[in-house]
């Protein structure tokens, strides 16, 4: 029976700016398939960083880690940067779970079921399987415990035959720890080709369960494999630095930027090939949802911008009592074709924009985007087509809502600064607005909302270490989505109108 | 909390679309709206836009709907809507114009001034003959200014009282509506229109007399049209008159005091076709009396009505040329018990039979009487002779023609009798003035003077008539008549 993992003189290094960090030189390992392996080291030691290898999960948008030799699983050499396993043959738990918070617990569990082309059906056995039968309906309501098996009983939906856990007993006190152990190895025992790799701290909670212990040897930069009994030997000399190669800046920045162009493009290529979609009702729902979140909040600002502007208009009217006509024209044109929808394309950006950038980018943070990947799930059809189809349809509606609200409060305001009637007003306010001025604001507000999502989608799913950078992340989309914004409506006024 | 904010946002986007609605029937539906709609045709629309006002003597009465190009490119079409105040204003020989500044030379001024800070609208105006109703959906002819008689500020309104009369001139000198009228060179009146006779012989000039002015305008009155006239001689020297009238003409008209009979509405009059030569008497020395005597009480305001009365006539002579007769005098206004205005008065102001004398023949051949009574509300109107004391006391009694329904006049309670008071208890004499007005009180001396103005006053003693003041002109003393001569069906009810 051929090897699960081959390591044939095997070396990772992170690439950072101006160095090259050395965790790994020539190992050679073997692990048979069907065992279930607890995997030490000390923390930093790149035992999460070889996991990420192994799933498939390394960060598109940095510099990938540099590998040399060969990492062989199940016949694919990895390190060569060519190969890639089969959907479904590899899961992660990972150390965050990633648990998808919309969702309930067994509708995280059927959703990578349904990814996996298994019954939804199943979910319940899976959960009962991973000692939680009946779980709360809400994430939130889960204990550290709980969301741990939830994140087994998801992994096993496809059932893998390489199960990958990043720190799965990490919070637990012991006798949570020993029971999340023996679920796991219960789950590894119900495929017996199913290898099992456990990265953890506590060895203690896993006596009796593994099959091997993968030790990690940071100050040699080795990996072996030990006895089952193997306990870290206690030690009070400090773990030393790992070795750094030096790297061109340059070449690093380059690299860096080129991957950011290059996500760029893939962002809007997916945005363009992922626009079916899959997920329609959670496009509907999440059109909906930009719909009806911000209508009254870009109603109210429409209508306080064209009451005003009416009202001063005429009240403050230089030439008193002066050209009402010609004022209301103007300032109907200029409210109906230009200033209104502009305005309600930034409140809406604030409003909602803000909202989706958060969304994602605490998914990417807390890995949610990671087990989606995981799954086997694009996150474009879980993310961004919703988010496009929901900024395309919601953008023209909430915009025209502000128009709407704009009119009717320069109605009033008319009826209040100069005693206008309604149909005096109307005929006026309208009298140079077009058809084609509907359909020119239809076409901003889409195009608007269509690269606002981008916007989002791109910076929200972008590499996020801390809750400070999902905060950059929402500045940048109001920031990158009003300047989109901004653009779009004035280029188009500029080329229909000039 | 998603689900308030949800129904929030629903709410919102169903109000949003509800307004849409009430927007989209507010264009698509505004000519259902009651009113007039009605298409006007301008050779030039003169900036007009759509939303303008429609204004009817300053009024906003509508709004132009839209305005725009006729097929064939030779007009401009805008679609007008009236609201229903103003609808039934516009008749079909009203004019429609846009109103934009307008500078008609140094005698007619500026207009649609206003329009040099504001859009242009569209005004009308309707002659005081109004036509019949327009149908909705007519289809007019602009003016391409505005029509004479339509600048509202030359036309001051037209107040119950005021003397609405026809001149008619043999030519216009540049006469148009609000050009003034003008007695001894003080404005009493305007022009209100201009009009050229259906026979095209003259020109017919509808003029205003002010209720307080109306007085100077009789039946002797001369009528011109006051323009520059040169008179005179190379020895004598050249007169150059009504220079005023250099810039902008006007109707200036002249009677003396005391000639003609007052005039109703609808007077019609001859102009002169030149300015007569005549000399503006000096101010009478009763005038100038007046101006130094103490100023007099007011007259009081009890509920005893008083009108002017104007009579004249004809006596014609057998041997001599024929005298005109005409006296001026007051009247005490009350209504009988058949509903009927009937003014008393004194037989001597109102019957010339009762006066005069001829000295062939005894009875004297009076002709061509006529009676006008000036209510105080301004208000003339003729009158007859119903009645005369056939005993031969100095009472006589007119019935008023055309006195409207609801005329007050002087109630039954407020008349008494002489005899009712000691001889020594104080009376008072009280007249109608020249406006019709009564003028303030004075006291009823014993041997009071027969002044002229004074024959018919009210003989009043507390608030009570107690009798017409009296006499014979030409003679000297009057007395006091009772109104008890009067028979019953002509006593106040």
């Amino acid at each position: 029976m051929d090897p699960a993992l081959q390591l044939r003189g095997f070396g990772l290094a992170h690439r950072r700016s101006g160095a090259e960090e050395v965790l790994l030189e020539h190992v050679d390992l073997e692990l048979r398939q069907g065992g279930f392996f607890v995997f030490v080291g000390t923390s930093g030691g790149g035992k999460s960083s070889l996991l990420r290898v192994l799933a498939g999960l390394t960060e598109s948008r940095e510099p990938p880690p540099r590998m040399t030799g060969e990492l062989v699983v199940f016949g694919e050499d990895l390190a060569s940067g060519r190969a890639s396993l089969p959907q479904g043959s590899v899961a992660a738990v990972l150390q965050d779970e990633g648990l998808l918070d919309e969702l309930s617990p067994r509708q995280n569990v059927e959703l990578a079921l349904t990814a996996a082309g298994r019954s939804r059906k199943l979910a319940p056995a899976l959960l009962a399987q991973a000692g939680i039968p009946a779980p709360p309906g809400r994430i939130a309501q889960l204990s550290g415990g709980m969301r741990k098996r939830v994140a087994v009983a998801r992994a096993l939906a496809s059932s893998p035959r390489l199960l990958l856990c990043d720190e799965p007993t990490a919070g637990l006190d012991p006798a949570a720890a020993r029971d999340v152990a023996r679920v796991l190895r219960a789950a590894h025992d119900q495929q017996p080709q199913r290898t099992t790799i456990v990265i953890t701290h506590d060895v203690d909670a896993f006596d009796g369960l593994s099959d091997g212990v993968l030790v990690l040897d940071r100050a040699a930069r080795s990996l072996r494999l030990e006895q089952p009994a193997w306990r870290p030997a206690p030690s009070t000399a400090t773990d030393p630095s790992p070795r750094e190669t030096p790297e061109l800046a340059a070449a690093h920045g380059i690299r860096r930027w080129l991957l950011q162009a290059a996500a760029i493009s893939e962002t809007v290529l997916d945005s363009l090939r992922r626009l079916p979609p899959v997920e329609l009702g959670l496009a509907a729902r999440t059109a909906a949802r930009f719909v009806l979140e911000p209508a009254l909040f870009v109603a109210a600002a429409g209508a306080v911008i064209g009451g005003l502007a009416t009202f001063f208009a005429l009240r403050n009217n230089p030439i008193e009592g002066g050209f009402e006509t010609a004022l209301l024209t103007g300032a109907g044109k200029v409210s109906a074709a230009v200033l209104v929808p502009m305005l309600s394309g930034f409140f809406f950006t604030a409003r909602v924009a803000a909202g989706a950038a958060a969304r994602i980018g605490t998914m990417k943070r807390t890995q949610q985007i990671a087990a989606l990947r995981m799954m086997g799930i694009r996150p474009a059809d879980y993310l961004l087509t919703p988010l496009v189809w929901g900024m395309v349809l919601a953008t023209p509606i909430v915009t025209l809502g502000g128009v709407v609200a704009a009119a009717l409060a320069s109605a009033f305001a008319a009826q209040l600064a100069s005693g206008t009637s309604a149909a005096s007003w109307a005929t006026a306010y309208f009298a140079a607005v077009e058809p084609r001025d509907a359909l020119v604001v239809l076409a901003k507000a889409t195009l608007s909302g269509y690269l606002v999502a981008l916007a989002c989608y791109h910076l929200g799913t972008g590499p996020k270490r801390s809750g400070a950078e999902v905060g950059a992340a929402v500045d940048a989309a109001i920031v990158v989505g009003m300047a989109f914004v901004l653009a779009v409506h004035a280029v188009l006024t500029f080329v229909v109108y000039a | 909390m998603h689900r308030l904010r949800y129904l929030i946002g629903l709410c919102t986007l169903i109000a949003a679309a509800l307004g849409a609605l009430w927007i989209v029937r507010l264009l698509r539906h505004a000519d259902e709206r009651p009113g007039l709609p009605l298409t006007l045709e301008w050779r030039d629309a003169q900036g007009l836009r759509a939303g303008t006002d429609v204004r009817y003597r300053g009024v906003t009465v509508g709004s132009v709907r839209s305005v725009a190009i006729s097929a064939d490119g030779s007009k401009a079409v805008a679609q007008l809507r009236l609201d229903p105040s103003g609808a039934g204003h516009a008749r079909v020989n009203s004019s429609f114009w846009i109103v934009r500044p307008r500078f008609r030379g140094l005698t007619a001024g500026a207009s649609g001034l206003d329009t040099l800070v504001r859009d242009p609208y569209v005004a009308f105006f309707t002659p005081a003959e109004r036509g019949s109703a327009l149908a909705p959906g007519s289809l007019l002819t602009g003016s391409e200014r505005p029509p004479a008689g339509s600048d509202p500020e030359a036309l001051g309104d037209v107040q119950h009282g005021d003397l609405l009369m026809t001149l008619l001139v043999p030519e216009n000198h540049g006469l148009k509506a609000g050009s003034a009228v003008i007695y001894r060179g003080m404005q009493t009146g305007e022009v209100r229109s201009v009009a050229l006779a259906p026979s095209g012989t003259h020109v017919e000039v509808a003029l205003r007399i002010e209720r307080r002015h109306r007085q100077t305008v009789t039946d002797r009155s001369r009528f011109w049209v006051a323009r520059p006239h040169v008179s005179g001689a190379l020895l004598s020297g050249f007169t150059i008159s009504d220079v005023s009238a250099l810039l902008t003409p006007y109707v200036s008209y002249i009677g003396e005091p005391g000639q003609g009979v007052f005039v109703q509405d609808g007077f019609r009059a001859a102009a002169e076709a030149e300015r007569p030569d005549l000399d503006v008497a000096a101010v009478p020395a009763a005038a100038v009396a007046a101006a130094t005597a103490p100023e007099a009480s007011p007259a009081p305001a009890d509920e005893v009505v008083l009108v002017r009365i104007t009579y004249a006539a004809t006596e014609r002579d057998t041997l001599s040329s024929d005298d005109e007769l005409l006296r001026h005098g007051t009247g005490v206004l009350f209504v009988d018990r058949a509903g009927r205005a009937v003014v008393v008065t004194a037989r001597a102001l109102v019957d010339g039979a009762y006066t005069e004398h001829d000295f062939w023949w005894g009875d004297p051949e009076i002709v061509d009487e006529q009676l006008k009574v000036l209510l105080p509300d301004g208000t003339v109107l003729r009158a007859g002779r119903v009645w005369v004391d056939p005993e031969g006391a100095n009472l006589a009694a007119l019935v008023l023609d055309g006195a409207r329904p609801d005329l007050t006049g002087t109630p039954s309670h407020r008349i008494g009798r002489p005899t009712e008071l000691p001889e020594e208890a104080p009376r008072c004499l009280r007249a109608a003035g020249p406006d019709g007005g009564t003028m303030p009180e004075q006291e009823l001396q014993p041997g009071a003077s027969a002044s002229a103005e004074l024959l018919g006053a009210a003989v009043v003693h507390d608030g009570k008539l107690l009798g017409l003041w009296t006499f014979l002109p030409g003679g000297e003393g009057g007395a006091v008549v009772s109104l008890d001569r009067l028979p019953d069906d002509l006593r106040p009810r």
